[in-house]
């Protein structure tokens, strides 16, 4: 029997009172495509952060060639030959590929003599590798795939013998998906091994020669490709807690609710136009309308003017030309509270950022945008009261770990703190329903909770918008799915002409428009 | 039922609030007694000096109250804007305008009853603070220009006003120091105690601290301005117009910190004394961060420094010890309150 590439054994993690990590086992045997499955906060990512040399764990032994090694920083893992590439990229965005490439590799400072030789050996790798990538681009200039394809560059300048892949696919286009697969199938002919971390059973499935199953940060099984079934893979992700049968994730949306008639045009946006930040235009003239009981889709690779294609519905900032319109009232910028108050419910992009008052405690965050009207406010004055008991039933409801309504909202995990933004947007009867991204970052529960919330509020005839930048998750709820791309909407397509790659297509501005109605 | 359940989860708060206090402040005390101790002084005299003078004797207790006033008012100019999320360091120039103001209403009217006329006095005092933070006020909201700078800066712009004040409109020649003449008797603050003399001030703060700690917890906009301290950005997504706030919240700290001018003219002085303001800046931002910025913890704070800084005095008199060891030691209590907190996380 050959001796596996890594081998990691008994290793324990915690972060304060979490256990990450517990008894954990993983083998990586040299030239395969090790999937290493599990949702959020399995531990998937834990793991390999600490075989990365990024974390060190508390317990457990690491093996390379069967040799027990001490890893402690990224520079130790690169040494062993392994390197990995994180959902973001650490790079230096004015500077060539080749620099970026570069960096951290030059002998002493200043010296970059030899950029023109390593430019080839980068074009030449890149070709070797079907990992299409121009070493004198500006890194600032590239879309979100090609700056992935820099970063597995990178790691094979470096001559790794493991490369990790977190959740590589987030962000990119079907066929930059089926073109990323192809790459790793040539870098494992070349003595690469790959292990790749994701919470798609459908990617294991497409590109893995054996997975491994964790949940709860404990092994689940690990088994070869040839073995597995997508049934098993399901079970071993969610446990017993789930009702596969009526999962949206795994069985998808119930027939019946296909047929369905939808309402009068509630958000109704024409030729509307946003400005980023920095002024440009981020949104150029995007139209369309979401009827009552419908979910309206938004695809698109992030950053291509969704955050502010929303921002301007909430009136959170100016519409700058064009015109849009919420259940009958004009937005046109600063009408926040009173969308609100009548029934517009959000669920912003960047919990953190945007929605969530770390210094406060749990009970002002649930009424955050609410504050001002019945029954939470009486004139000028709070009712606390009747706020503490609402936060109550709240808490209870949405199962938000918390000691109650006084206690401070620094303490709450991410997903407890994308629950209590849940409960805020759901606490009220709503008409109209904003959401983006409601589910990144949740554990296969909480996902489910979210679809079956958002499924019922559009059978209960919601307008629903939802911009997502999964896929899979767009193509399971929408009942259409408009495409933006560079701030237009190069696209809507109706569910029964729900084509991935056609969308893949718009998503990457590869699309030709039809001449339609 | 839940009731019960808000209060059970409050208890264990409650120590863990006070907790690191009392670490804080024995720390810092068995610090400065390694310092008292080395410079050859006796220790536990010094400490019992600093801790009981204000409660051996009536008048140590007078002026610990008289000391309070100030203090939480200063304090209180400090932690409202603060809450917001900004940092007003104009406390002192706003407590000069309010004590400005409070004079020339005084003088200007001293004919009047006091019916009118005190609480004239103590309404400029109060506006004259609020437009003193308001230019910094203005500035921010117009231009994005920093408030920590603007407030500092007024500052000194007042220390000019009151010399001009007190020099050349209402100069007292008698008196030996810029100084105005007296205000109208209509005007000054009525005592509470005759002898040793404690003017009502001292309620008047307490009133002011409730007024304060109700305005932030319990009405609309001091939840918006709560907030927008929590999370500029989510308070904006929210509706909230941030910028706003910020004003209004240093438009209040302007408010105290002109109260406390003005109840300085009007309750201790009876007249503008150039340096009136004494240190009170300084031990007010000390007060607001040892309470962490927590307005309704500032007026026990700002006791417990009064405390310190008539024991300061009396540790000079009658020891030869400088009293600046006593701000050592409060600056060593904020120090050590401040590190509790990193060493929690």
């Amino acid at each position: 029997m050959t001796t596996p590439l890594v081998r990691m054994q008994g290793i324990h993690k915690a972060f304060g009172d979490v256990i990450a990590l517990q008894d954990v086992h993983f083998e990586l045997m040299p030239g395969e495509i090790h999937g290493l499955l599990g949702g959020n906060g399995a531990g998937k990512t834990t793991l390999m952060n600490i075989l990365y040399g990024l974390y060190a764990a508390d317990a457990g032994d690491i093996f390379v060639r069967g040799q027990k090694v001490t890893i402690h920083s990224p520079r130790d893992a690169l040494s062993h030959g392994i390197g990995m590439v994180h959902q973001h990229f650490l790079q230096v965005t004015p500077f060539t590929v080749a620099e970026n490439i570069l960096l951290g590799t030059l002998p002493k400072l200043g010296s970059t003599g030899h950029l023109g030789e390593a430019t080839a050996r980068i074009r030449e790798l890149a070709h070797h590798f079907g990992l299409d990538v121009e070493p004198d681009a500006r890194v600032e200039e590239l879309p979100v795939g090609v700056r992935q394809r820099v970063e597995i560059l990178k790691a094979l300048y470096r001559g790794v013998k493991v490369l990790i892949l977190d959740e590589p696919t987030t962000n990119l286009t079907p066929q930059e998906v089926d073109a990323l697969f192809q790459s790793l199938r040539a870098m494992v002919d070349e003595g690469v091994s790959v292990v790749f971390i994701t919470h798609k059973i459908r990617e294991v499935m497409a590109v893995c020669d054996r997975v491994t199953v964790l949940r709860d940060g404990q092994n689940v099984f690990t088994v070869p490709k040839s073995e597995a079934k997508e049934e098993d893979l399901v079970r071993g992700m969610v446990g017993e807690q789930l009702d596969i049968a009526h999962s949206f994730l795994f069985a998808g949306r119930a027939a019946n609710e296909d047929a369905h008639t939808f309402g009068d045009v509630m958000i109704d946006v024409r030729d509307l136009k946003v400005h980023a930040d920095n002024e440009t235009l981020a949104v150029r003239g995007c139209t369309f309308d979401v009827r009552a009981g419908e979910v309206f889709g938004i695809a698109g690779v992030a950053g291509n003017g969704q955050r502010e294609l929303v921002e301007a519905l909430m009136g959170i900032r100016p519409v700058a030309g064009g015109k849009v319109t919420l259940n009958g009232m004009e937005v046109k910028g600063g009408e926040t509270t009173s969308l609100l108050a009548q029934g517009v419910a959000y669920i912003p992009e960047d919990r953190l950022e945007d929605g969530f008052l770390p210094l406060a405690s749990v009970a002002h965050n649930l009424i955050l945008g609410y504050h001002r009207q019945p029954p939470y406010a009486r004139g000028w004055l709070l009712e606390w009261k009747v706020i503490f008991q609402e936060a109550w039933r709240l808490i209870k409801e949405y199962k938000i770990r918390t000691t109650g309504p006084d206690d401070l909202a620094a303490n709450l995990s991410g997903g407890n703190i994308q629950r209590l933004m849940l409960a805020r947007a759901f606490a009220h009867p709503m008409r109209i329903l904003i959401a983006h991204n409601p589910t990144r970052g949740l554990d296969i529960p909480s996902t489910e909770f979210v679809y079956h919330k958002v499924m019922e509020q559009r059978n209960n005839g919601t307008a629903v918008l939802l911009v997502s930048e999964d896929l899979d998750e767009l193509l399971l709820l929408s009942d259409r799915i408009g495409v933006l791309y560079r701030g237009e909407m190069v696209g809507i397509l109706e569910r029964e002409q729900f084509d991935k790659y056609r969308i893949g297509q718009m998503m990457a501005g590869t699309y030709k428009k039809q001449p339609t109605d | 039922m839940s009731v019960a359940t808000i209060s059970q989860s409050r208890l264990p708060r409650w120590l863990n609030a006070v907790g690191p206090y009392v670490v804080a402040v024995v720390v810092s005390f068995a610090a400065a007694g390694v310092f008292i101790g080395l410079m050859g002084f006796n220790v536990l005299r010094a400490y019992e000096t600093i801790l009981f003078t204000s409660f051996r004797t009536p008048n140590g207790f007078i002026q610990t109250l008289l000391k309070f006033v100030p203090l939480t008012l200063q304090a209180l100019a400090f932690t409202v804007p603060l809450a917001a999320g900004k940092f007003n360091i104009g406390g002192e120039g706003q407590l000069i305008v309010g004590g400005i103001a409070a004079a020339a209403v005084g003088i200007v009217f001293a004919g009047l009853p006091g019916i009118l006329l005190l609480p004239l006095v103590l309404l400029a005092s109060v506006v004259a603070g609020a437009i003193w933070a308001g230019i910094p006020g203005w500035l921010l909201y117009r231009f994005r220009i920093s408030e920590i700078l603007t407030t500092v800066l007024l500052n000194f712009v007042s220390f000019q006003l009151v010399n001009y004040v007190a020099v050349e409109i209402w100069p007292d020649p008698a008196a030996g120091h810029p100084t105005t003449v007296p205000i109208g008797m209509g005007g000054v603050l009525p005592l509470l105690i005759r002898r040793p003399p404690l003017h009502v001030g001292f309620f008047l703060a307490i009133v002011v601290a409730g007024l304060v700690y109700f305005y932030l917890t319990r009405t609309v906009t001091g939840y918006e301005l709560v907030a927008t301290g929590a999370n500029p950005r989510a308070a904006h997504v929210y509706g909230i117009d941030v910028r706003k706030l910020s004003v209004l919240s240093l438009v209040i700290g302007g408010m105290l910190g002109g109260l406390s001018g003005g109840i300085e003219v009007a309750g201790l002085h009876h007249r503008l004394i150039e340096g009136f303001q004494s240190n009170y800046l300084t031990l007010g931002i000390l007060t607001g961060l040892i309470a962490k910025g927590n307005s309704a913890a500032v007026p026990f704070v700002a006791f417990f420094l009064a405390v310190l800084e008539v024991g300061a005095s009396a540790l000079q008199r009658t020891m030869m010890i400088p009293g600046e060891m006593v701000i050592i030691v409060e600056a060593l209590i904020v120090l050590f309150v401040l590190l509790s907190d990193v060493v929690r996380r």
